[in-house]
């Protein structure tokens, strides 16, 4: 386990040294705690404590030659990162299979030790970077690159940044839309594939009844999320549909509806990290169905 | 009217004589037959609860399903089956939480529907599942003609040697699920099968996966936790596969079994499986 307590005192050293100068910051190498410092710098967002937002593998003082950020840290982003240089992995999503990446049952797991041990061969250090990202100011980083894949920016509502005013569409079209521009082969949806759709509500990633419902009782036509359970919100969509009221909902599947977040997340650290480079990783849905079976993952070795 | 005949002498005061059991059973006293048959302990923590309705209603015909959908419970109550007995609960969470949607519409819409029609909703979840064998996996392989290649686990399939496409292909058709996803090599050769039917937690699913099946079949797994767990299995080499039925469809079929198992011990009302329709369409 890491070592919490100096962790946290890299990281005030870093801040302290940074608001003495660039001067002072370029003599020393650049690492993982230079560049989280800066995040918190630029992030526009009060950075809070208690979330899953950290280093989830490698330790901050170590040297960072490259940054990838990547929605989720799958052994295959890890192998496309490393080949690349890129050793500062910013993930969005878990690294060890639990939102909190929990290793408590895992110590023992052929798995775990097995990523853990390539992670520590290739130096790579790992950032799970979810809550802050969710959080930026004044919208949501995954949201703004969502938007932006869709080319939706322009219909986003001032007063609610969730809510798009698309032009007037059906579902069924829609969901072709998605399907064309997210590549997205297993894209699922409720409601009548001929409702009239404009006002389009997003809960990109996870999104449980609560917010779920009370976003599909609002004002929108339709909710866009990745993923619910099926005995919860999506329940609630099927017998919304079945009580006769004009809605929709339409399930992307989890990496698919956050993964251009991430990479207007490689862009906005682009804007304060010159020295090194940063790219993003896109994944390949990790799902087919039978009408399009494929065998694609990132990395084959 | 029929004379009364007289009284003997001799007879048992009424008060010490058991009464015929002709009149109405109502919903508690069924659930209870219910659950005692099954034979399952009851948890500490369980979601087996009554969910809605009015314990002490007259039972007229029993449904069972997977999930208390507006449209299932509409369904039961036009056939006259006013005990619901479902996998998943009517009311959009796990343990029917009610606290934030008491407000909401829908909410008093179905609530409404359930007590103008007399219905009562059981969650029949974890004594169907506790069962042994388990009322859902014995379900699921007797509908999929599975029963013969149970390896003394209803959940643990040795079947014939097929590829995951082909698996997955015959189980797109056989419970007619047109959503159905799988991640791994389709390609990949499948003689050995872990069924976690319904939900895949995270661990016990990390931990099936680890046992040597090829594959493993189940309605849902987060798309943080299995699904990456395989993803990263293939990643280095292992040669796994998942594939995810959706919820409803991966436990329907074992409610199916649950209205003939019930109708097997309860002969004074109609028992009827209520099958669900597709939870999602996609696009093609």
């Amino acid at each position: 386990m890491e070592d919490r307590f100096s962790r946290r005192s890299v990281l005030s050293g870093t801040a302290a040294l940074l608001a003495a100068g660039p001067a002072l910051a370029q003599r020393h190498t650049l690492t993982a705690a230079d560049i989280l410092s800066r995040m918190r710098v630029n992030i526009g967002t009060e950075w809070r404590e208690g979330g899953v937002d950290r280093i989830i593998a490698g330790s901050p003082d170590m040297p960072v030659q490259g940054i990838a950020t990547t929605m989720m840290a799958t052994f295959d982003a890890l192998k496309a990162a490393a080949a690349q240089n890129l050793n500062l992995i910013i993930t969005h999503e878990p690294t060890y299979w639990s939102h909190q990446d929990r290793l408590d049952q895992l110590l023992d797991d052929p798995l775990y030790q097995r990523k853990l041990r390539y992670i520590q061969d290739h130096q790579l250090i790992v950032y799970h970077f979810h809550d802050h990202w969710h959080a930026k100011q004044p919208v949501d980083g995954i949201n703004t690159g969502m938007a932006r894949k869709m080319g939706w920016t322009g219909y986003r509502d001032a007063a609610t940044p969730r809510l798009y005013r698309i032009p007037p569409t059906t579902l069924g079209d829609l969901m072709r839309a998605f399907q064309a521009k997210l590549k997205d082969r297993t894209l699922r949806a409720v409601g009548d594939p001929a409702l009239a759709v404009s006002k389009v509500m997003t809960s990109w990633g996870n999104c449980s009844s609560f917010p779920g419902i009370p976003f599909l009782d609002g004002e929108a036509d339709i909710l866009v999320i990745g993923e619910a359970q099926d005995w919860d919100l999506i329940a609630y969509a099927q017998d919304l549909v079945a009580a006769g009221r004009k809605k929709g909902l339409v399930v992307l599947g989890h990496v698919l509806s956050e993964q251009w977040g991430m990479e207007f997340c490689a862009d906005w650290l682009k804007g304060f990290v010159k020295e090194v480079p940063v790219r993003f990783l896109p994944l390949i849905e990790p799902y087919w169905n039978p009408a399009r079976p494929v065998f694609e993952i990132n990395t084959k070795t | 009217m029929a004379e009364q005949p007289a009284p003997q002498r001799n007879a048992q005061p009424d008060f010490l004589r058991a009464p015929p059991h002709t009149g109405p059973i109502t919903a508690l006293q069924f659930i209870s037959r219910i659950l005692d048959k099954t034979g399952a302990p009851n948890r500490d923590k369980t979601i087996d609860h009554v969910a809605a309705g009015d314990p002490t209603t007259a039972v007229t015909g029993i449904a069972t399903m997977a999930l208390a959908s507006m449209e299932g419970l509409k369904r039961a109550a036009a056939a006259g089956r006013n005990l619901i007995l479902s996998y998943d609960p009517p009311f959009w969470s796990g343990n029917d939480d009610l606290d934030r949607i008491e407000g909401n519409s829908l909410f008093l819409e179905k609530r409404d529907f359930i007590r103008a029609h007399n219905l009562v909703c059981f969650n029949l979840h974890d004594h169907w599942r506790d069962r042994a064998p388990d009322g859902v996996a014995e379900g699921m392989a007797k509908a999929l003609g599975w029963t013969q290649y149970q390896a003394g686990n209803p959940a643990l399939l040795h079947l014939p040697p097929t590829s995951l496409e082909s698996l997955a292909r015959d189980l797109q058709s056989r419970l007619d699920d047109p959503t159905i996803r799988v991640v791994g090599d389709p390609k990949l050769e499948v003689r050995s099968v872990g069924a976690m039917w319904g939900t895949a937690n995270q661990m016990p699913a990390i931990k099936l996966l680890n046992s040597p099946v090829d594959v493993v079949i189940t309605g849902y797994a987060r798309e943080w936790e299995a699904v990456e767990y395989v993803q990263d299995m293939i990643a280095t080499g292992q040669k796994k596969g998942l594939i995810l039925l959706g919820e409803v469809a991966s436990v329907d079929l074992g409610m199916k079994y649950c209205a003939e198992w019930i109708s097997s011990f309860i002969t004074e009302v109609p028992v009827e499986f209520i099958g669900s329709s597709k939870a999602y369409w996609s696009v093609g």
